[in-house]
């Protein structure tokens, strides 16, 4: 009996002893890994002779690549990787402005804005066949193919270039789309209306070239695995079995600006979490690992953190109409008030810390520049800003226009740790701030809230949304009457022709253009509080300081790697 | 005999399309749509999608075309992975699975056995509590905080196995059957004591010893043969079980198994995979059943094989 | 020696009468199959000791929360993360609310200015953990009790019938095991959650819709070993009903594999529930359980291990009190094992 005491003593002991050991880890581990370091340094010299700075970046990625057949991709580690293997008529720089790549030089734009004429310069695919025109047409036409069944083909295309709304709605083949090889190096675009922004759009995947040729002759196999597919970007991809958690990126040697290229070989491996990609960086076996806000905070003054601010912005939408019935939130007043009545500083440096920036607009900052390159978010400033008295009395006011002292509504919500953390937060602020208003949490999968928001079955949604391509259309386009992306039953009038003239007969006016934008967002925000912003993502790295060079993007593609390159790892 | 198990296997397909159909109508009510950029794209394109994957048409006629091609043995295209079939996810996720499933199983169900039986055969003494507690630790601690102990201790920490990912052959596969091997462990160590403990109180081992058996001969041909029974019983479970731990293990070691891709495809509704994987594992179970009801006969001579004969 | 003994009179003799009828007296009071086990368990200490720390446990779900000065929903965002401080203790430098920052031992209630005292120090979104814990505590024996109970009884009962019963009822019951079996549990968990509101009832009718076939297997298992044995077979040849034959033999038999294998289901449950939380199913924030906890705790080990340390403390504590309580129970309930 004494023994059986004794026993579960001792496991409370162990289970104890467990803990304090993780506890005292964290100094013993700086300990280990200075001892490692020096322990590195000591056998360097012998190494040095071996390998003089071996160009070899080793990664994480977040998810497997889903697929990489251009037509097909919708997701951002497919970009990311398509933007590293293959190039479009333009690339976005260092800088991330929109240059020529394939395109030899800008084209030449008819007067009324609506046809452009490419000249291609001498590039290769990595199986030594000329990038031509046709390769562009092929493309493109394909991904209108309805037997393609592309998504983001119709998407980016309807409205841009010429036919492709009449062609998504079956009224039109898709061998009318308005792209045309005139002959081997010539390919001439015809759009719908003039697109201010349509040289950025081609950077994007979905107008990357494909050869026809090659795509045909392997046929159901085509894009099943690294072999078949071709390259005609920086790097090739290698071992890639069509569903694995690894591959390589290898320099392309047939790539027209090889000698730009210095890395060797960039080696993938998919850690989903972040306890794993961490300890992978740790122990030196990967050079750059995603850090969640609980991670972030712990290595706030480590010289290795890199804060990149995402053009991605999350907000509440304000559902009006919940299937069909008009909700508590058509209410003007009632949208003020959760506008204006939580803590976006807080929230953004303590509950999300992460790198986000609290969000007091639409357009997120460092994205779009007018042409004197002056950031949109200097020319519109902070709207609907964290309140509590404007908050409480536009909230007392919606109550009495409503009749009722107290509301509850549901906050519909992402599924994921850092989402989970951020509602509870919202709902505590909310219900402290404004009085008789109580939240309930619904937190479901990303496909789950789609369909919730399909069919409006919500009260307030966080929602964010990435842009597409560098313009503050992008974002307005969102709230359209009766747009795919609206499910709010939010519609203004005025909203909408403002909408019209962006892309119609403001679309070669830039500075008016601008200037409705600008009135567009105000709208939206400060005027009608269809949706109020929360937070502008940030994302935080821990990157080895042998790491130069990588550029990291606003849209498209996450990174490039055309012009990183490793120095001082020895 | 042989009519037994003609009879069961006749059962086994049964049960198996029983699962198929039960399956695909549950998933099918899934809220949700396997088509991730749905918002982005007008009804009439996203009729051309859904037309594309046969989603337009009734549920029962995708049900009859399912089982059709299911009767081919073709479990049809991933949503998620666009070039990839199902069959083939499966077949190239399947090795790393296994291996870590099955030794993780032997390594637990092994342990556990040796240390079920030394508590039993040195009831009440240090050893008893010794391995009681090494069990009552292995199911105190979830996995997933077990697994991230052992990535930091073992693998950052000391630096004696690799930290995660499937590259360095059978030592990457060591710290996820550690982890894996946990559950079973204490299981087994728990019903194998308490089934020998009460074996060794029986008559017949009190028979055996007066008629002079060594204790080793006690233990082993007597005593261990019947403790096993209960223990083949919750096999299969076990096995099962398993497939939880995996989905956790495999995601935390970067694994490239099938565990690691299921959960992610039933958040994305991938229809093809949620149907492929499940039919694999029922499959796998029912086998696994099947086998553990032959052995049970084997090894307990006293339960009848001619089931509803009697 | 033999002298001595003749020495001895011979009227400090006296001669016993054998009575026969004496040999069938019961000296010791009767006693029914529960007083008996509440005997023979009140000499195992460990098993009483572990009562006792469950019954705290228990209690401390309902208490703790009260008597924490500071509420378990309440967020004060600018006392996040802070470690353990306790009066008193503070002096023995443990729990003196020093924690590491940016790889440096520091006092972060000085550095952010805090002069109250949070016992398990706070969360993330500086919540106070001492309530959180025991708040979670009450709602993951919640679910495990519930679970269990209704395991045990849907398993028994099935696994009774079928085992007992045999023949055709046992087959066509095993096939319907074999079909629930079959299908992994996890799409069936994912499915009621995703049906039903998110929330305690979704995860224990997830947990159990699966849950009880473990002891039915079990149970059927113990009961056809039993059922051919040769004192149920003496007792069925004197007449016995099958209620008698269930109740006063078989039963009692297989009480302690029903006592254990429920022992295994309580921590079963809990981590089951654990591990919908580690995937993202778990009970809808602001709502906590130990297993909610731990998979937040799990997250910042290496940096606020005090999140992780509590509720998996009292984890382990329960885990081993309901193992030793069990231990103790089964000797108790054995008839096998009386002295």
């Amino acid at each position: 009996m004494k023994n059986k005491k004794f026993l579960w003593l001792f496991s409370l002991l162990l289970v104890v002893g467990l803990f304090l050991a993780a506890c005292g880890g964290k100094e013993e581990g700086s300990k280990t890994t200075t001892d490692e370091k020096e322990k590195e340094e000591t056998t360097t010299p012998a190494e040095e002779v071996a390998a003089d700075e071996e160009q070899v970046l080793n990664l994480n990625m977040s998810a497997e690549i889903p697929t990489l057949d251009s037509s097909l991709v919708t997701d951002a580690v497919g970009f990311d990787i398509l933007n590293n293997t293959n190039e479009g008529l333009y690339r976005l720089n260092q800088e991330n402005v929109a240059v020529p790549a394939i395109s030899d030089g800008e084209p030449t734009i008819s007067e009324d804005g609506l046809v452009y004429t490419f000249k291609l310069r001498d590039a290769n695919w990595s199986d030594g066949s000329p990038v031509t025109a046709n390769d562009f047409e092929y493309a493109w036409k394909r991904a209108m193919n309805p037997d393609t069944a592309s998504e983001y083909g119709p998407y980016m295309m309807s409205g841009v270039i010429k036919n492709a709304t009449a062609i998504s709605e079956g009224t039109v083949e898709y061998t009318e789309l308005g792209v045309k090889a005139l002959d081997e190096k010539t390919l001439e675009v015809t759009l719908e209306k003039p697109i201010p922004y349509f040289l950025s759009l081609m950077s994007f995947g979905t107008f990357l070239p494909l050869k026809e040729e090659f795509v045909t002759a392997q046929g159901e196999n085509y894009a099943k695995n690294s072999e078949a597919l071709l390259y005609n970007g920086p790097f090739t991809l290698k071992g890639w079995d069509g569903t694995g958690l690894t591959w390589q990126l290898v320099k392309n040697d047939q790539y027209w600006d090889k000698d730009t290229v210095k890395l060797t070989q960039i080696n993938y491996d998919v850690v989903k979490e972040t306890a794993t990609s961490v300890n992978l960086y740790t122990n030196g076996e990967k050079d750059r690992a995603g850090l969640t806000g609980e991670y972030a905070m712990q290595y706030a003054n480590d010289p290795e953190l890199l804060t990149e601010a995402d053009t991605s912005i999350f907000w509440f939408k304000f559902n009006q109409e919940r299937v069909g019935k008009k909700s508590p939130l058509a209410n003007k007043n009632i949208r003020e008030a959760i506008s204006k009545a939580f803590n976006k500083d807080d929230l953004a440096s303590v509950v999300l810390a992460n790198g986000s920036m609290p969000a007091n607009y639409m357009i997120p900052k460092d994205f779009t520049f007018d042409e004197d390159g002056n950031d949109f978010r200097d020319v519109n400033g902070d709207m609907s800003t964290f309140n509590v008295e404007e908050a409480q009395a536009a909230w007392e006011k919606g109550l009495k226009e409503l009749g009722v002292t107290e509301l509850t509504l549901e906050i519909l919500g992402g599924d994921s740790d850092l989402s989970k953390k951020m509602d509870e937060y919202l709902k505590s602020q909310l219900e402290t701030n404004l009085k008789g208003l109580k939240i309930t949490l619904k937190e479901v999968p990303f496909s789950v809230r789609l369909e919730l928001d399909t069919s409006q079955d919500y009260d307030i949604q966080v929602a964010g949304w990435g842009p597409d391509f560098q313009d503050p259309y992008t974002f307005l386009s969102l709230w359209e009457t009766g747009g795919g992306n609206n499910q709010m039953s939010y519609s203004n009038p005025e909203y909408d022709q403002l909408l019209k003239d962006i892309n119609g007969k403001l679309a070669l006016d830039p500075v008016a253009r601008w200037e409705a934008m600008a009135k567009a967002e105000k709208i939206i925000i400060e005027q009608d509080f269809a949706i109020a912003p929360i937070y502008q993502r940030g994302l935080m790295f821990l990157v080895k300081p042998y790491v130069k060079g990588v550029v990291s993007h606003p849209f498209g593609g996450d990174y490039s790697y055309k012009w990183a390159y490793i120095e001082g790892k020895n | 005999m042989a009519k037994y198990i003609t009879r069961r296997v006749i059962y086994m397909f049964i049960t198996f399309f029983l699962i198929a159909t039960a399956t695909f109508f549950l998933m099918k009510a899934l809220p949700g749509s396997p088509i991730s950029s749905a918002s982005k794209l007008s009804p009439s394109q996203l009729a051309i999608v859904e037309a594309k994957y046969g989603l337009d048409e009734p549920v029962p006629v995708q049900y009859g075309k399912y089982m059709l091609n299911l009767a081919k043995g073709d479990l049809g295209n991933s949503f998620q992975f666009k070039n990839a079939s199902v069959t083939e996810l499966i077949v190239k996720r399947l090795g790393p699975s296994f291996i870590l499933g099955s030794q993780g199983l032997i390594l637990g169900v092994t342990i556990g056995i040796m240390l079920g039986m030394i508590a039993a055969l040195r009831q009440n003494t240090i050893w008893d509590y010794g391995s009681t507690l090494i069990a009552i630790v292995g199911i105190s601690i979830p996995s997933f905080v077990f697994a991230t102990f052992l990535q930091y201790w073992l693998g950052v920490k000391w630096g004696i196995l690799p930290v995660a990912l499937w590259k360095d052959g059978w030592l990457s596969s060591v710290m996820p059957s550690i982890a894996l091997a946990m559950g079973p462990l204490a299981t087994a160590s728990r019903f194998i004591r308490t089934e020998m403990v009460e074996v060794l109180s029986s008559d017949y081992i009190t028979l055996a010893k007066s008629k002079g058996a060594s204790g080793f001969e006690v233990a082993f041909k007597h005593a261990f043969r019947n403790a096993l029974i209960p223990l083949v019983t919750v096999l299969g479970p076990l096995a099962a079980g398993l497939l939880t731990g995996s989905l956790v293990i495999e995601q935390i070691f970067a694994i490239p198994g099938i565990g690691e891709q299921f959960v992610k495809s039933i958040m994305s509704n991938d229809y093809s995979i949620i149907m492929g994987t499940t039919l694999f594992f029922s499959a796998f179970l029912i086998v696994v059943i099947f086998v553990v009801d032959i052995l049970y006969g084997i090894i307990d001579p006293r339960i009848r094989l001619s089931g509803g004969n009697n | 020696m033999s002298q001595d003994i003749q020495k001895i009179p011979a009227d400090s003799f006296e001669r016993v009468h054998i009575d026969s009828s004496q040999a069938e007296r019961i000296t010791k009071p009767s006693l029914s199959f529960w007083q008996d086990a509440w005997l023979r368990i009140r000499k195992n200490k460990a098993a009483i000791v572990s009562m006792f720390i469950l019954l705290f446990i228990i209690i401390m779900s309902f208490v703790g929360p009260m008597i924490s000065p500071h509420d378990a929903e309440t967020q004060t965002l600018t006392h996040a993360n802070l470690p353990p401080k306790v009066p008193g203790l503070e002096k023995l430098g443990i729990m003196d609310g020093y924690g590491t920052l940016a790889g440096k031992e520091v006092d972060l209630y000085e550095l952010k200015k805090v002069d109250t005292y949070y016992w398990f120090g706070t969360d993330g979104l500086g919540r106070d953990m001492f309530s959180r814990v025991w708040k979670g505590t009450q709602v993951s024996l919640f679910i495990a009790f519930a679970a269990a109970l209704i395991d045990m009884v849907i398993g028994v009962a099935y696994g009774g019938i079928s085992g007992y019963y045999g023949g055709r009822v046992d087959d066509i019951m095993q096939r319907i095991v074999e079909i629930l079996i079959g299908i992994p549990t996890l799409v069936i968990v994912i499915l009621m959650i995703l049906f039903m509101e998110p929330g305690v009832t979704a995860i224990i009718i997830a947990i159990t819709i699966t849950g009880w076939i473990g002891m039915s297997r079990v149970v059927r298992a113990q009961v056809l070993k039993y059922k051919n044995q040769e004192f149920v077979l003496a007792s069925r040849t004197l007449g016995a009903s099958n209620g008698r034959i269930i109740s006063k033999h078989i039963l009692p038999n297989i009480l302690g594999i029903i006592i254990i294998n429920t022992m295994f289901t309580i921590p079963g449950a809990i981590f089951f529930e654990a591990f919908l939380s580690f995937i993202g199913l778990g009970l809808q924030p602001p709502a906590a359980s130990l297993g909610t906890l731990i998979n937040d705790g799990n997250k910042v080990l290496q940096f606020q291990p005090h999140i992780l340390l509590y509720p998996s403390l009292i984890l382990s504590l329960l885990m081993i009190a309901f193992n030793l309580l069990g231990d103790g129970l089964r000797d108790a309930l054995d008839p096998k094992m009386k002295d």
